[in-house]
């Protein structure tokens, strides 16, 4: 903002950035307002908002919680009846103590709330008492506290008063609401203990870190997770419970050692988690979550490590150039067997249509996150010949011919998703496998002086492939219990697609080609200048989707190679 | 920063006076400009727009959700015992028959409310005609309100639209300790008794003053406010005012014609400007009221000046069709009170729900970006394109009227935030 435009009103005020206040200070960075209790609770400072009583809001009408002879607004010296007026709350300090007392009627200005009638006859929450008290003014008020219920002793008073036996208790003050902070130097008053105005606020590791209704910081963490890593390795977990390391679990489970899978239902999984009382007790002993897995013990970092760094920065970039030919022909096999699969509305038993739609929705995830790391390989390979530290091999958009497999390597294969072919996947992606194998001395020769955020890129890559072999035997376990398909070869997931000639698929190969041009341009200007490319590329992808389901389901699976 | 792109809608307005200012119209933020400033804007400067521009949010993304009805208006008695020369709804019975409402077709207008009202909280009106012609019925609902919403754990606030005249003492009572917001139409002024016609009588100013003392000397927990009328052969604000504020009202409002079973009534192009000039005359005087310790009276200006306070910007005028709908006595729901009965308003019955459809199809056709002159008018998100209904009968009237008055009301809010901030927006501590 310069200085001549001064905001006014609040929109405007709202609109405009005060140079040096930091982000948080921000409308939108503050959900308090809206939440009372995370940022600040305006209750805490109410609470005293007549010298020497403290009250809570929590019932209506509120309640007195306490008396503070110790309140310095006790004290004040002005106004010139301040003194006078203190004398009197003192004085009741005695009585106030006997029993409990609600707050039942404010005066302020000649106009009187009468709270106990508003309690019997409103359909007012306690915040509404609140903001009663909170809508007085820094001048006189005089409050009414009543007895409920009125103690013996109080009785006894007033029998001895000569009151009538069924009248209220009632005590009447009469004081200056509180100045909450010092006009001046807007220091708040030396009333407040400390702790006190953040009492009631969030706090994480207890109550609040498993119910906060609003999931504000206090209660971020990890929900579901899978179990700790036992055994885990490229032949599988434990053959006695075989999908135990793709299960997931509910990590606040009040069972530490239950292995039983959490629902996709929080209501259901609430049932079975650490009490309130127990998170107070027993927060210790939630493990660590890396790499969406449990881990109890030491974090061993993976094979990264171990990997052999590539001896020059050319020889990386042809690894590189390698991979992204890998990624491409992988994400072409996904694709295709993506396009295989039945849609949900094919099927009759609502079973089969939620597996369906499960199986189409991860294999789909699988090919677009294969997608991104074409990109992103590609990203480093520019990156590197724009920093000047390899010659610039232009965009890498052809896909592989060989693609790795549990006995080394096969030729590329457009098939649909039958099981044998669904294991060739998992193979691909098993940690440890080429695939991940070969990004591994990618992240290793990256440790040495490049820029970070290459490093970082290339890690992404490697986390996502661990996350495709976990989710390829989710789909297996979900077709695995399809009847009759363990016994047999049975695929009634399957369209009856075959490979087209180029000419059926006509079309969907020029959107393919298309995408790739659009890509290439994109990528060879670097750092996404060119964002246009790269829109028209995915609006030729959703065009190519709808055509390549209208193939499917007419037998025909799209020739990409 | 973004760059000064020149939208074709009016994305900003210059105000003119001792503090120059801008408004920028989405949003509705108002800048106070120093005289460089000012003269850049006015002259378009590059530099200063892209400054200007790049306090504007990108627009809010319309969700599409309705919000849920929590306002219902009941015309519990589609009959009056006045006969208003300019009353819209035609002695209550919007060109029909009189009818009275049914307690059957009430209640289930209550639940309908309550049901669909995503445990807000509800308001629900009385309007007609005069109400009070059923008396009975208003009781009972109120009543019946407050069980069915304790029932649903929702909280219900009341409100009525009377001309004052048949309050009772029970009547009373019931506003009063109900916390009704109260509307009474009445005009004061030379043309009062001549347009507000009681039947069988001349005086109704005498018979509305005398029906509304009780509640006036007393309004317990109820809020009154007095809602004048302003025909073409009496354009005075100030002088009605004056007398309101005299009868015991608390607040009032005035309001021109634009309609009206008699034309002759109604203002034309050449009043607009008088009628203008008499508002901004009548703010002065409430101005200096204010400075003078008095509480705020004139209503029109101050919802104006907080409406300008918050940064209000809406695209449509009024809540109707939106989170407020109105039941006839057939049980018909219409888009608004002033509505009933005008083809193209219906929004459901009760057999069939409220029409979130037609609803829905409403609200986008009322859409003051989709309308012009509205779209090309600086003032679109503080006026809100103008009364449904009236627009619907008689296109409109008085834009300029509406933009001089705006105007005025942002030059005026500079003024009162700089001197009565707390009548704004309360201070804290």
């Amino acid at each position: 903002m310069t200085q001549k435009i001064f905001p006014r009103n609040l929109t405007a005020r709202a609109a405009v950035k005060i140079a040096g206040n930091p982000v948080t200070t921000r409308l939108e960075s503050g959900v308090g307002n809206c939440f009372p209790g995370l940022e600040f609770d305006h209750r805490n400072l109410d609470r005293r908002f007549f010298p020497g009583l403290v009250f809570n809001f929590g019932l209506t009408p509120p309640v007195l919680a306490s008396t503070d002879d110790r309140d310095p607004a006790l004290a004040d010296q002005t106004p010139s009846d301040a003194q006078q007026l203190s004398a009197a709350v003192s004085a009741a300090f005695d009585k106030l103590g006997q029993g409990e007392w609600r707050l039942t009627s404010l005066t302020q200005g000649g106009r009187t709330i009468d709270l106990q009638a508003l309690a019997n006859t409103q359909q007012l929450d306690a915040a509404s008492f609140w903001r009663f008290v909170r809508s007085l003014t820094r001048d006189k008020v005089t409050i009414v506290l009543t007895q409920t219920p009125t103690t013996a002793a109080s009785r006894q008073a007033s029998r001895d008063d000569d009151a009538s036996p069924t009248a209220p208790i009632i005590v009447t003050l009469t004081h200056y609401r509180r100045q909450y902070v010092d006009a001046d130097t807007g220091v708040i008053s030396a009333a407040y203990l400390p702790g006190e105005l953040t009492q009631s606020l969030c706090s994480p590791w207890m109550h609040d870190f498993r119910d906060c209704a609003c999931n504000y910081w206090a209660a971020n963490h990890p929900d579901i997770v899978l179990g700790v890593d036992e055994g885990f390795s490229a032949d599988g977990p434990a053959e006695a419970d075989p999908d135990l390391a793709v299960r997931p679990l509910d990590w606040l489970r009040a069972d530490r050692d239950s292995r039983a899978a959490a629902t996709d239902s929080p209501g259901r999984n609430n049932a079975f988690r650490l009490r309130h009382y127990q998170i107070n007790q027993q927060w210790t002993s939630l493990a660590f979550v890396l790499e969406g897995r449990e881990n109890y013990g030491l974090y061993a970092p993976g094979f990264e490590a171990f990997a052999e760094p590539f001896p020059t920065a050319e020889a990386l970039a042809d690894e590189l150039v390698s991979l992204c030919g890998l990624e491409h022909v992988v994400l072409l096999e996904y694709l295709y067997a993506y396009y295989s699969l039945r849609k949900p509305q094919d099927f009759t038993d609502p079973r089969n249509s939620a597996d369906a739609l499960f199986a189409r929705h991860e294999l789909l995830g699988i090919a677009v996150s294969e997608m991104r790391h074409l990109r992103w390989a590609n990203q480093l390979l520019w990156t590197l010949a724009k920093l000047g530290l390899i010659r610039d091999r232009g965009p890498a958009l052809k896909p592989g011919r060989k693609v790795p497999s549990a006995k080394g390597e096969r030729d590329r294969q457009l098939r649909p998703l039958a099981l044998p072919e669904l294991d060739d996947f998992i193979a691909v992606e098993r940690p440890s496998g080429t695939l991940d194998g070969a990004y591994a001395r990618v992240v290793a020769t990256l440790h040495m002086g490049y820029p970070e955020p290459l490093l970082q890129l290339a890690r992404q890559i490697v986390a996502e492939g661990m996350d495709h072999y976990n989710r390829f035997r989710e789909i297996g376990i979900v077709l695995r219990s399809w009847p009759g398909v363990r016994s047999g070869t049975a695929t009634p997931w399957l369209r009856p697609i075959q490979v087209g000639s180029p000419a059926a698929a006509g079309k969907a190969l020029d959107l393919y080609r298309g995408i790739l041009r659009d890509l290439a341009d994109a990528y060879r200007r670097g750092d996404m200048e060119d964002a246009g490319k790269i829109l028209d590329a995915r609006q030729q992808m959703m065009a190519l989707d709808e055509a390549a389901e209208q193939l499917a389901a007419d037998g025909v699976g799209i020739p990409f190679f | 920063m973004t760059t000064a792109q020149a939208p074709e809608q009016p994305w900003f307005h210059l105000v003119t006076g001792p503090q120059p200012a801008v408004l920028v119209v989405p949003g509705s933020m108002l800048f106070e400009l120093d005289e460089d400033a000012f003269a850049a804007l006015s002259h378009g400067e590059p530099e200063a727009l892209a400054e200007l521009s790049s306090y504007m949010r990108p627009a809010r993304t319309e969700s599409g959700e309705l919000p849920p009805v929590t306002a219902l208006s009941l015309n519990v008695a589609q009959v009056c015992n006045m006969s208003c020369a300019y009353c819209y709804a035609n002695e209550g019975r919007f060109g029909g028959n009189a009818r009275l409402m049914d307690r059957d077709v009430a209640f289930r207008g209550i639940d309908t409310l309550i049901n669909n009202s995503a445990e807000r909280a509800v308001t629900i009106g009385f309007i007609g005609g005069e109400p009070f012609l059923n008396r009975v019925l208003v009781h009972d609902c109120v009543e019946y309100a407050r069980t069915a919403a304790a029932r649903a754990g929702v909280a219900v606030r009341f409100a009525v639209t009377t001309n004052g005249t048949l309050l009772r003492e029970d009547d009373i009572r019931l506003l009063r300790e109900s916390r009704f917001a109260v509307t009474v139409s009445i005009d004061g002024g030379p043309t009062h008794n001549r347009h507000r016609r009681l039947h069988g009588s001349r005086e109704s100013a005498a018979a509305v003053a005398s029906g509304i003392a009780p509640l006036l000397a007393d309004p317990g927990e109820a809020r009154v406010a007095a809602r004048a009328t302003v025909t073409r052969d009496d354009l005075d604000v100030a002088g009605r005012l004056a007398w309101l504020k005299e009868l015991g009202f608390a607040e009032a409002g005035v309001a021109p014609v634009r309609t009206s079973p008699q034309p002759e009534l109604i203002l034309r192009a050449e009043d607009w400007p008088v009628f203008l000039e008499n508002m901004i005359a009548a703010a002065q005087i409430e101005l200096d009221r204010v400075a003078s310790g008095e509480r705020p009276f004139f209503s029109n200006l101050w919802v104006g000046l907080r409406e300008i306070h918050r940064g209000a910007a809406r695209p449509l005028p009024c809540g109707s069709a939106a989170s407020y709908l109105s039941l006839d006595a057939e049980g018909q729901f219409h888009s608004c009170h002033r509505t009933i009965d005008m083809p193209g308003f219906g929004m459901g019955s009760l057999d069939d729900g409220m029409d979130a459809t037609a609803r829905r199809a409403f609200l986008a056709s009322r859409h003051v970006d989709t309308q012009e002159p509205c779209a090309s008018c600086w003032a679109r998100y503080l006026c809100g394109g103008g009364c449904h209904a009236e627009v619907a009968a008689a296109g409109r009237a008085g834009c300029d009227y509406i933009r001089g008055w705006l105007d005025h009301c942002l030059r005026t809010y500079l003024y009162v935030l700089d001197r009565h901030p707390t009548l704004l927006a309360r201070g804290e501590t």
